[in-house]
């Protein structure tokens, strides 16, 4: 390179930071905010505040999510909605890290918690549990929160969620549906909450069995990941291959992979409709793949964090744990109602809807169509039956209960 | 030991103009996807600076950066491209906390563990290097399949013997007595990052002050002039090799019992270190001392990826989402590595021309006589 080419790639350089420095300059703090208007059905169980007290301060909220991150349709992105939604009801302003690698994860909460702007962060993901109890612990005066976990820390909220209940609801449909007497679980990593959907969805399924004296074998796989779509897609291939016609997704963004497999599935068999269906979880994922994706077993991320956030604008934040089953809203089946809602929230986010919305609901009730009335009115029975306190489904955080329950179940391990 | 300033002066003036030409690049990434870039880079370069602890945890950064690094470096001034600084790491991740969990006393635990896991992964990099210098297997291709076994062998060995029966997803904490200390309490910059420093030293002593480094670098050069003057090149393959396996080792050997105290079952945590040291040695220009500044380079961006999620995020609009966090980045440090690749290439294409020259010339001669 010539001394002549040198000194004119500078010059063209120099002009183009000084270019885009004047052209931004003058805007950069008046860049409009996309205005995405209030999901109205999204929230059913959310009491609007009165609007009459007006939160003394501005409240500032920091969202850290594990390695995960958003993008899943489901987990993070429901957390992520709830603080939205605090942001738009109170005024509040809400902030979220992504942490590049594990790595980050304890830095970056001392960074948050050091910086004393906050006043509340919010782990969102079992992953983030031993980061938030040692940096709560650095920080006693500081206040957080912990989607599915806990810590014994005073100023550590533990949001938790009953997904047994929500995962009966789902292993009733399940053992109605499927045709060849076999359905299967494909879950994330191995942790306590995950044994929640797995003890849950087991004993739905059992209690169909009782019922009507059918008799559905069940398998199940931890692929060990919750962000590799590809890796759930191929372990559901291979449940598909052994048989099994419903498949219960508990894997994040690898169990997208569980929907894939189940539509691709049904395409290639030429198919409009399952068996095989998916069963989606955490949002409402009926409308990922219409026709496909039997239900959801919705688990409300969103409510735990957006009371969260609630509950320190008013004032009465507390630590220790807080869970929520179906009578408090926290988790349940996907209906009509959650359906559209779910469509509208993707389509704020600038997702792609597969078809139209009318379509898509027009596809999906012919789907929900095809099994009698006694099918959802069994679970609707179970449902008010768990909410009465009449039905106790058994749930565990124990890696030996776990085992012993699969065991009672008779449930296999996929290729064990 | 004496150092002429003026061959630092074209690395570093080049290394400025790259990242130079990376910032603006990435400007108008940043200005498409509608942020501020004056906002963007100064929470990017400037957000370890924001307070001494996230200074002190920006620092820590630098360990397995340094450590994966000199495992590229090593091999590569043997003329050997170790793409497997990766599984190496897993390798020593894996030794470290499996002795880390046995009952040894205090100070002695560290030590054979930090040891056990240097050998580990030198014995992982050396596979490499004997297949090479043997069987002459091409290190990119063994060093890429030893990746995959290495994941796949801590995958099993974590999920099925070193897992921790309270928590399957990861394998056992390692004691209190393997674990290394912090050097500043509340941060995480723990003993290992004053080890990762004497070693770099050590490997610019070993490399240019050794005469096992001279026959590194003369083989690196020209394997067939070394091969003349006396040096065995296979025997310097598998040795550097083993050196970069070690580094490797180490590397995850410090992210166990310094940072993490385990390690996930399916390697969550420890992933990726491994690679970012290639492109750390590269704009580092393979030299270990360049290796430091370029790591602490690379963990100031660290740190900064996350201060321009918050930084960003004003006036109820979210922040710059990671994955252009990551992009904008990747451009710099593409940028900034281009230099040492021209370099390498050059001087390879140099090699060449004059080694035709030599032989026309030879030819020339033997043809006039």
């Amino acid at each position: 390179m010539s001394k002549g080419q040198l000194i004119g790639i500078l010059v063209v350089l120099i002009v183009i930071v000084a270019g885009v420095w004047y052209a931004t300059r003058p805007k950069a703090p008046a860049t409009p905010a996309p205005t995405t208007p209030a999901p109205t059905t999204a929230a059913p169980t959310t009491t609007a505040p009165p609007q009459t007290t007006a939160p003394p301060k501005k409240v500032k909220v920091a969202v850290m999510f594990d390695i995960g991150g958003r993008g899943d349709l489901g987990f993070n992105d429901m957390a992520w909605m709830g603080a939205e939604r605090a942001k738009k009801d109170f005024g509040v302003e809400v902030t979220y890290v992504q942490p590049r690698s594990e790595a980050d994860y304890i830095p970056r909460l001392r960074e948050l918690a050091g910086s004393g702007e906050y006043d509340l962060i919010i782990g969102v993901g079992f992953l983030l549990t031993d980061a938030i109890h040692q940096v709560a612990q650095e920080y006693p005066n500081q206040w957080f929160a912990i989607v599915d976990s806990a810590t014994p820390d005073p100023n550590v909220r533990g949001i938790l969620f009953k997904e047994n209940e929500g995962s009966a609801l789902v292993g009733i449909l399940a053992a109605y549906v499927t045709e060849s007497n076999k359905v299967g679980v494909v879950l994330g990593m191995e942790i306590p909450v995950l044994y929640h959907f797995e003890a849950g969805f087991y004993w739905g399924v059992n209690y169909v069995e009782n019922k009507t004296g059918k008799d559905v074998q069940i398998i199940y796989k931890y692929t060990g990941s919750f962000v590799d779509r590809a890796l759930g897609k191929q372990v559901s291939e291979g449940m598909l291959a052994q048989g099994a016609d419903v498949l219960y997704n508990v894997a994040g963004l690898t169990g997208l992979g569980v929907l894939d497999a189940v539509h691709d599935f049904n395409v290639q068999h030429g198919k409009e409709f399952g068996p095989p269906f998916a069963i989606g979880v955490d949002s409402c994922q009926d409308w990922m793949y219409p026709g496909h994706v039997i239900a959801s077993m919705m688990k409300r991320v969103d409510n735990g964090v957006y009371y969260a956030i609630r509950d320190v604008v008013y004032g009465n934040f507390t630590g220790g744990i807080v869970a929520y089953g179906i009578k408090e809203g926290g988790v349940g089946i996907s209906g009509l109602e959650e359906l559209q809602a779910f469509m509208q929230i993707a389509q704020e986010m600038g997702t792609e809807l597969p078809d139209t919305p009318e379509n898509i609901i027009a596809k999906w009730q012919q789907m929900r169509a095809m099994y009698p009335e006694e099918v959802w009115n069994t679970i609707e029975e179970v449902k008010q039956k768990i909410i009465s306190g009449e039905i106790q489904v058994p749930t565990t955080d124990s890696p030996e209960e776990i085992q012993a329950i699969r065991q009672r179940y008779g449930v296999g391990v996929l290729g064990g | 030991m004496r150092l002429d300033l003026r061959q630092y002066a074209k690395p570093l003036a080049e290394s400025a103009l790259s990242v130079l030409i990376g910032v603006a690049v990435g400007t108008l990434l940043v200005i498409l996807a509608g942020y501020s870039p004056v906002v963007f880079f100064k929470a990017l370069f400037g957000g370890a600076f924001r307070s001494r602890n996230a200074f002190l945890d920006t620092l820590s950064y630098m360990v397995p950066l340094t450590l994966t690094a000199i495992s590229f470096a090593v091999a590569a001034r043997a003329s050997v491209f170790n793409i497997g600084a990766e599984g190496q790491m897993y390798v020593g991740a894996l030794v470290a906390n499996a002795i880390g969990v046995v009952a040894l006393p205090n100070g002695v635990h560290q030590v054979v563990a930090i040891l056990a896991a240097f050998l580990a992964g030198g014995l992982w990099g050396w596979i490499a290097g004997i297949l090479k210098a043997k069987r002459q297997v091409n290190e990119v291709v063994s060093t890429i399949m030893l990746n995959w076994l290495a994941f796949y062998l801590v995958n099993y060995v974590a999920t099925y013997h070193l897992y921790d029966p309270k928590a399957p997803y990861k394998t056992e904490y390692v004691r209190e007595t393997a674990r290394l200390p912090e050097l500043i309490p509340r941060t995480s910059l723990t003993l290992d990052w004053v080890l990762t420093i004497l070693i770099a030293f050590l490997m610019f002593f070993l490399v240019w002050k050794t005469s096992l480094g001279y026959e590194i670098r003369a083989t690196g050069i020209n394997p067939t002039a070394a091969e003349y003057g006396g040096v065995d090149p296979s025997k310097v393959i598998s040795i550097s090799m083993f050196l970069s396996g070690g580094a490797g080792g180490l590397a995850g050997a410090f992210l166990v019992l310094g940072r993490f105290g385990f390690i996930t079952t399916t390697l969550t945590n420890i992933l990726n270190w491994g690679f970012d040291g290639i492109a750390v040695s590269l704009v580092g220009r393979n030299h270990p001392i360049g290796i430091l500044f370029s790591a602490l380079f690379f963990a100031l961006l660290y740190n900064g990826a996350l201060e321009v999620q918050v930084a960003t995020a004003t006036g109820g609009k979210t922040g710059v989402p990671i994955e252009l966090v990551l992009a904008v980045m990747g451009i710099i440090v593409i940028a900034v590595a281009v230099p040492g690749l021209w370099d390498m290439v050059q001087e390879r294409l140099l090699l060449r021309r004059k080694r035709v020259e030599v032989r026309e010339e030879a030819a020339g001669t033997v043809g006039g006589e």
